[in-house]
């Protein structure tokens, strides 16, 4: 009898594997499915040709950031499945309309510490199991620990790591509410804070360029790691992994389409089968989520105690509102926009929705933590042919009836184009600003946003630009320039400008100005 | 005689598996008529009823089994059951209320499951010392109202005397699932109801609504939950003591692995169970005359309850589950006696409703 049924269960085995999508005996061709991404996943991108060979369903990766992902889902995005760091915040901002058919883990990664080891060795830190969240604060609040960690609005690590940090210092052992949120030590611990970044993958390449002037960043476990195996850093990162605890992200892949069940079964079994979840922690250092997999010895053995996260999206937003408008340092955000003759008509409207969806008129979850926000200092310098004395804003009130946002949006409203293009001597322009506010104020993040449509035709070229601008002093330098391709911009023009001060090129003629301009401000 | 059926089955059914794959290498024919029969069931069934053994036994008897998931408690509420020839949920209230709401004539009861706490052998022993659970030579019991106590004073892990196991900073406290949505959840309620209210199973509304602030915290608490119970006990097998320490689960998630020998459990993973208990009785509500056939022999055929003990469920037939653990190398699990029964529908509900208001409130 056992016999048969093992034969029998054999041959039921041969014909799962005889089944077209599973040989490619067949010709036809692959399902192609759309997945709406974090980018960190685009280190899985290698994984795909065999997933796709093994189980005929090929996975076309579109990236976005988490927040924005979950809010694009609960308004009734068409993508089958998604794949963020963490699906918690889709969950909670789902509510009871049950967009999440299924999910299945695949990977795992903590929001860890990375220090430079020099610096770890000087707090004695180095394989100090006991290190915690107050240590951690202590150490930046006194100046001795400079650190880079992403938006929590816009990046799934920074958020995390946000809801870590809070979840230690509410000290009440139980998931954070809006009443333990407690704003000042958030902002002790943030004092620390120097380097900010829409993503995690564009944290630690902007922590690479400016690893001089940092002690460290919080990011996932695993991207540490792989800057440490790299050969960029001029000091490796220890990680501390503070003792009350930690959050840990868990990647799990989500069935947004019921139909596509099947699919997402291949495929999630498919993840995780044993040798594909050791290739996963071979080649992306994340940990595994089969637990028949044991982690290498490339990962820390500590116990790693998992910090509650908390169970309501009013307390979640809540908690990035305090981030933004009190514990962050404030940022100083400047920027350069064009106002040539060719951005006449619908271009300049564009520009003025774009600007005054960040004085409130946005109403979307995303769009309000967009926002300029409370302490902030903005500075909109005007370009043609000529560059135009620049007008300074200090947001206090950021209520719906503020004046402080009142005047950005009627400065806004009195732009016109006309003339020709100065692209160069109008960023440098913003240097010279960055350069003074830093003078007055160095605790503030600055940054640069240079909007174009068109290529430089008046003042100084790009050779003299450079020359200039690497006479700044170093910390000057440091301000990044986040450009807007638009129009006839030119997309070399732009990405150089990006490379010389560390920055990112926004595509503003594939996607509407208002949303780059929005993503943008995950990095300001 | 039997044996000679079997054989001669299990023939039939390779030759039928032979065919199938000839014809589904030739193009797109029809392969050897089946009735398929759609049902919506737990999360937790999901494996059984993927399991290629259930399919064939199914297949053998005309029927192909098709199935949907669904949360219990949406079951009874938010699905639109029309679609289905039969339900499947993992509580026997949500059943009743099925079989009232759709006037089906019959449940079936197959098998069932009590609810357990997974945990590692340390922590069991850190809860020994500290009163709140007991060594019962193989398996450890825990007290429900001492837990209860512990949550009320807000106790956290170093609070414990003699701790050096768990020296964690957070609240003792039971990783659960959503009590909105998932039906262990609502098992873990119905315990710590039954506690909170003097040993009585809550058994009316207004009874129910003054319960509900004893009882929210052990969820409110513990702020994100899962809406699956798959979820919490994978963090447990892969994240493992410092996520979740102590896990509400299926006694059979636990056993499923233990019988297969699965190198996801180590030998530190411990099972408790709480003192009372309660069981889920997984109860299957025909829709239609197709599904009153998967009901039957889900209950009468031995194939299937021999394996549905492989996915941990004790099924109607205490015998073929020990046989089968015995098989395993694996120790009998105990015999509860002090099961308690879950309020009916209408007060769980009173009481979920009330911790998601407070759940709404902010925590």
């Amino acid at each position: 009898m056992r016999l048969w049924t093992v034969l029998a269960a054999c041959l039921l085995g041969v014909a799962a594997a005889c089944s077209p999508s599973s040989t490619g005996i067949s010709s036809k061709p692959s399902t192609t499915l759309q997945v709406m991404a974090g980018s960190e996943l685009q280190d899985i991108e290698p994984l795909l040709p065999d997933l796709e060979k093994a189980t005929g369903y090929r996975l076309k990766m579109s990236y976005v950031g988490s927040l924005d992902g979950a809010e694009r889902i609960v308004a009734g995005d068409r993508s089958p499945l998604a794949w963020f760091s963490s699906a918690k915040y889709l969950t909670l901002l789902q509510g009871g309309s049950g967009r999440i058919a299924a999910q299945q883990k695949i990977m795992l990664s903590p929001v860890v510490l990375g220090v430079k080891h020099s610096v770890a060795q000087g707090f004695g830190w180095t394989a100090n199991p006991n290190v915690t969240w107050a240590d951690i604060t202590a150490r930046a609040k006194a100046g001795q620990l400079h650190f880079g960690m992403t938006n929590p609005a816009a990046s799934n690590s920074g958020f995390v790591a946000l809801v870590g940090v809070a979840e230690a210092f509410a000290q009440s052992g139980s998931a954070l509410d809006t009443g333990t949120i407690d704003a000042a030590a958030l902002k002790d611990f943030f004092s620390g804070q120097s380097l900010t970044a829409g993503s995690s993958g564009f944290l630690s390449t902007s922590y690479v360029r400016s690893q001089d002037s940092l002690d460290g960043m919080i990011n996932y476990e695993s991207i540490l790691l792989s800057l440490n195996q790299g050969g960029q850093l001029h000091e490796k990162l220890d990680l501390i992994y503070p003792k009350d605890g930690i959050a840990t992200a868990d990647y799990p892949l989500v069935l947004l389409d019921r139909s596509q069940r099947a699919a997402f079964d291949a495929i999630t079994q498919w993840l995780r089968r044993p040798e594909i979840q050791t290739r996963i922690m071979q080649t992306t250092n994340r940990r595994p989520a089969l637990p028949e997999i044991k982690p290498d010895s490339r990962f820390s053995s500590q116990v790693l105690v998992e910090l509650p996260f908390p169970g309501s999206i009013d307390v979640v937003n809540r908690l990035i509102a305090v981030y933004l408008d009190q514990a962050r340092p404030p940022a100083h955000a400047i920027f350069v926009l064009d106002t040539s003759g060719s951005m006449d008509g619908q271009r300049i409207n564009s520009l003025k929705r774009a600007l005054i969806n960040l004085t409130g008129a946005d109403a979307s979850i995303t769009g309000q933590f967009a926002r300029f926000r409370q302490r902030e200092e903005i500075t909109i310098i005007l370009f043609n042919d000529r560059v135009y004395q620049s007008r300074d804003f200090t947001v206090a009130d950021t209520s719906a009836s503020s004046p402080d946002l009142a005047a950005i949006r009627s400065y806004v409203n009195t732009l016109q184009a006309g003339g020709g293009t100065a692209i160069y001597d109008a960023v440098y322009t913003a240097y010279q600003t960055a350069a003074a506010g830093m003078q007055r104020e160095p605790g503030r993040l600055y940054s640069i946003v240079l909007m174009t449509d068109g290529e430089s035709n008046v003042g100084r070229d790009s050779g003299r630009f450079l020359t200039d601008y690497n006479r700044l002093p170093a910390q000057v330098r440091a301000v990044r320039t986040f450009a807007v391709l638009f129009g006839e911009a030119s997309p070399a023009e732009l990405q150089q400008m990006a490379n010389t001060t560390g920055g990112r090129v926004f595509d503003g003629r594939s996607s509407s100005l208002s949303q780059v301009f929005k993503e943008i401000r995950g990095y300001q | 005689m039997s044996r000679i059926l079997g054989l001669v089955l299990a023939g039939l059914l390779a030759i039928g598996v032979i065919v199938a794959v000839g014809v589904s290498l030739s193009g797109n024919l029809a392969p050897r008529s089946t009735t398929t029969v759609q049902g919506v069931i737990g999360s937790e069934k999901q494996s059984f009823f993927q399991d290629a053994g259930v399919q064939a036994v199914f297949r053998r008897n005309g029927l192909t089994v098709k199935v949907d998931t669904a949360g219990s408690r949406e079951m009874a509420t938010s699905v639109d059951l029309s679609r289905y020839d039969f339900a499947f949920p993992a509580g026997v209230q949500t059943a009743l209320k099925i079989k009232k709401d759709r006037k089906a004539s019959t449940t079936y009861e197959p098998f069932s499951t009590p609810m357990a706490i997974a945990t590692f052998r340390p922590i069991a022993q850190l809860l020994v010392a500290n009163h709140v659970a007991s060594d019962a030579g193989g398996y450890y019991t825990f007290d429900m109202q001492a837990y209860l106590a512990l949550v009320a004073r807000n106790a956290r892990w170093t609070d414990l005397a003699g701790n050096t196991a768990y020296p964690a900073g957070k609240s003792v406290l039971v990783t659960s699932t959503d009590v909105r949505t998932s039906n262990s959840a609502a098992m873990y309620l119905s315990v710590a109801s039954y506690v909170a209210n003097g040993g009585n199973v809550v058994a009316d509304d207004a009874t129910a609504r003054r319960i509900v602030p004893q009882v929210a915290p052990i969820f409110l608490r513990q702020g994100f939950t899962a809406s699956s119970t798959d979820e919490p006990f994978q963090d447990y097998l892969s994240i493992g003591i410092g996520k979740t320490p102590l896990v509400m689960v299926y006694e059979a998630q636990f056993l499923a692995l233990e019988a297969a020998h699965d190198r996801a459990l180590t030998p530190d993973m411990v099972l408790m169970y709480p003192n009372p208990t309660v069981l889920s009785k997984h109860t299957l509500v025909p829709l239609k005359p197709a599904g009153d056939r998967v009901g039957s022999l889900l209950r009468s055929d031995r194939d299937l309850q021999r394996l549905a003990a492989r996915y941990g469920f004790h099924p109607s037939d205490p015998a073929v589950f020990t046989a089968y653990l015995k098989e395993r190398g694996v120790p009998q699990p105990p015999q509860l006696v002090n099961v308690i029964e879950p309020p009916a529908f209408e007060q769980l509900e009173t009481m979920i409703n009330g911790i998601d208001q407070l759940t709404r409130g902010g925590g």
